[in-house]
């Protein structure tokens, strides 16, 4: 799988989600994006993410409708005292927020291939030249997480058993301080090893070019595809803002607009069998 | 002919007051250079001025001359000597960039900008060499410490340098993962090149060494390797169970890396648990520490503190003293002693009132063992607790062990360190395959040792 196939997805996802407030839009992003997820990476390994994603979407949405007291059609309302919930709780808020929920879903899912469906290497492989040594970098901290991870869970465990109990944010310093710095130690031991293996000693070359395969390039085309059709209809107006305030209206859809959507489809049917 | 030579150098770190390394004399020539000394003695140092992370990556400063593979040591940075000297460090986790076996061992190529063409044949020459061409299309995060480790050997040796350097390489490896380092190391020594390895364990590489160094407070002379009996006192019995597992399975996850697990510990008895990487020791500390949860079966303890020492102690350092760490233990297990009796025990007196982190690895270790054995534990479990101990941390270790048996305390012990088992343990459990069964007890192998050879250490 190519890293910069990947990539020009997400960013045509990313972008899908960002050029308009359009909840139609929205959905049809978030609905591609969670079919190729799912195609990729499978239920197995994405549920703990998705279910992730939903509360977080769940939690934008009630922020945006506790805290966001605008719109005419009001549900309920609470007395002014309470702070930030306080004054009516409205049905445009509420949709507002849920559709400001997908977006974040839809954006924070759309990258996730980059780290599930890709070997490290792969995402340094897509970068382009200048970047390789930021890119080698970025690989070697990546590979220090599971390490990181290991040793607070180990240091946890070992002030558990010298009587530490978590009792408020201040208690955490014994097992964070010492994690904090044994991480510190070991990218410090990472950074001599790398030294060691003539880091930055020059131009850098790679090891393998990335392959494309022919899938890679039906990716990176329908992410172009994508790209281009939504840069147009935001320039022709046909990818129109949606403000539901002060009552909800029916956002506008356009075929240019559910065309320049459904190429970003096109992973959930390629990325069908093990990558 | 000599690939490295240093004159008369002495350094010192950042902030240092004495000399780490001083009035050095060495050369360094084709074959297997072994290097010994106890921790802190300036091994780890002396083995970073082969490649000019001393003093380009620590900084510091430096005097005398050095010439390595031709070139002088201060003007040439790390990166450039990288092409001359390869390096191989203690823990093969913290010095790995990608996840990928061939990609991480391409990865000293890309930096030294060689062609993607003739990157491959070098690949498999690097990993043929250290035996490792076997694992050139897998994952790291899937291979045993000793591959890894291998795999560490062979991303060295990609860049074909003339001298490579490898610092403990086998310390947290199985005698398996040990031998496997171990041959490659031989067999490269065998095939002209210099190796320079520093470590504790001398035996698996002794008798292939050219040359014995020692290390020892900042000086380097020649060392003479002896080997001294270990004797194993005769001991009772223990009567009181202080633990048992009935029946129990065991895993991380779901799926039960120990299965129909049926053992029991008594009070003041030494059992030591023996086993291959990954065999599930850790989790049988862990499920009798009470920290993982048995998938089936029961898990008794009597009643008491349980102390556990997990397998790298010193990364719960975190007091501003060595006193206070101890003191930290006794408080909350209620225990009212001063810490004074256990920092003398271990020799940490003179050190207790030290930031622990800035003390050398086999201090800091052994700060570590003060501050979780302190007090009297009813249980104690250790980890793997001699990895990368130097002699003075795993003497301290074995006295420690013998007083909590004397007041009673149940050890459990996971260890590769058969000298260890031999030594201390008083009944050996096999942890493999999934199983744990009671295994025999062999006799003390003895230990080696290494003392100067005083006519040639430097005044």
């Amino acid at each position: 799988m190519n890293g910069r196939a990947v990539a020009a997805w997400s960013a045509a996802c990313l972008l899908g989600v960002l050029l308009s407030t359009n909840p139609a839009y929205r959905v049809l992003v978030l609905a591609a994006v969670l079919a190729a997820v799912l195609a990729g990476v499978g239920w197995a390994r994405s549920r703990r993410l998705l279910a992730g994603l939903g509360l977080a979407l769940a939690a934008a949405g009630l922020l945006t409708f506790a805290t966001n007291h605008l719109g005419g059609d009001v549900l309920f309302e609470l007395p002014a005292a309470v702070p930030l919930a306080g004054g009516p709780w409205t049905l445009e808020s509420l949709v507002y927020g849920t559709s400001f929920g997908i977006a974040l879903a839809a954006a924070a899912l759309a990258m996730t291939p980059l780290s599930l469906m890709l070997e490290t290497h792969q995402v340094v492989d897509a970068l382009p030249a200048p970047l390789a040594r930021t890119g080698a970098v970025l690989a070697a901290s990546l590979n220090l997480v599971p390490s990181v991870a290991r040793s607070f869970t180990a240091i946890a465990e070992a002030q558990r058993m010298r009587g530490w109990r978590p009792r408020g944010p201040a208690s955490w310093g014994e097992v964070v301080v010492p994690a904090v710095l044994t991480a510190i130690e070991d990218s410090i031991q990472l950074a001599e090893a790398m030294e060691a293996r003539a880091f930055g000693s020059g131009p850098r070359t790679r090891y393998r070019p990335p392959a494309w395969s022919a899938a890679d390039g039906a990716v990176a085309a329908a992410a172009g595809l994508s790209l281009a059709l939504l840069i147009a209809a935001r320039a022709l107006g046909l990818l129109a803002d949606w403000h539901p305030y002060p009552y909800l209206v029916l956002p506008v859809i356009t075929p240019l607009g559910v065309a320049a959507c459904l190429p970003l489809f096109v992973p959930a049917w390629l990325w069908r069998s093990p990558v | 002919m000599a690939l490295a030579s240093l004159e008369c150098l002495s350094y010192w770190y950042p902030l240092g007051q004495a000399p780490a390394l001083t009035g050095v004399d060495l050369a360094i020539e084709p074959g297997l250079t072994l290097v010994a000394g106890p921790s802190g003695g300036g091994k780890s140092t002396l083995l970073r001025v082969l490649n000019g992370l001393v003093p380009h990556f620590h900084g510091g400063r430096i005097a005398g001359a050095a010439a390595i593979c031709g070139l002088d040591l201060v003007r040439t940075p790390t990166r450039r000597l990288a092409r001359h000297v390869g390096f191989v460090f203690q823990d093969p986790e913290r010095q790995s960039v990608y996840g990928l076996v061939e990609r991480e061992v391409a990865f000293g190529l890309e930096n030294s900008a060689v062609s993607p063409a003739a990157m491959p044949d070098r690949v498999d020459r690097a990993l043929a060499r250290a035996g490792a061409l076997h694992l050139r299309g897998r994952r790291l995060a899937t291979l045993s410490g000793g591959e890894r480790q291998r795999v560490a050997v062979a991303a060295a040796l990609v860049l074909e340098p003339e001298i490579l350097v490898l610092d403990e390489p086998t310390s947290q490896l199985d005698p398996a993962g040990t031998e496997l380092v171990a041959g490659a190391c031989r067999r490269l020594a065998e095939a002209g090149s210099a190796v320079v390895v520093a470590e504790h364990r001398l035996q698996p590489l002794l008798s292939s060494a050219a040359r014995l160094l020692l290390v020892d407070e900042g000086r380097v002379g020649t060392g003479v390797a002896r080997l001294v009996g270990l004797r194993r006192p005769a001991r009772d019995r223990p009567t009181l169970p202080a633990w048992q597992l009935r029946g129990i399975a065991v895993g991380p996850g779901p799926e039960p890396v120990l299965d129909a697990v049926d053992v029991a510990g008594g009070a003041g008895e030494v059992v030591v648990l023996m086993g291959p990487n990954g065999g599930g020791k850790t989790t049988l500390l862990r499920c009798l520490a009470g920290l993982l949860r048995p998938l089936a079966g029961r898990v008794e303890r009597g009643p008491g503190r349980v102390a556990y020492l997990p397998q790298d102690p010193a990364a719960l350092l975190h007091r501003p003293t060595v006193r206070e760490e101890v003191e930290l233990t006794l408080r909350r297990a209620g225990e009212g002693e001063g810490a004074g009796a256990v920092l003398a025990q271990l020799g940490l007196a003179e050190f207790a009132e030290r930031y622990p982190r800035d003390l050398s690895s086999g201090q800091r270790q052994r700060a570590a063992l003060a501050a979780v054995l302190a007090g009297s534990p009813a249980i104690a479990l250790l980890d793997e607790p001699t990895r990368g101990m130097d002699g003075a941390a795993r003497r301290a270790l074995v006295g420690l062990v013998e007083a909590l048996r004397g007041r009673g305390t149940a050890v459990v012990i996971a260890t590769h360190d058969a000298e260890l088992a031999a030594e201390i343990g008083d009944r050996v459990l096999a942890v493999e395959g999934g199983r744990v069964v009671e295994a025999e007890l062999a006799p003390p192998p003895g230990a080696v040792t290494v003392e100067p050879m005083l006519a040639q250490v430097p005044a």
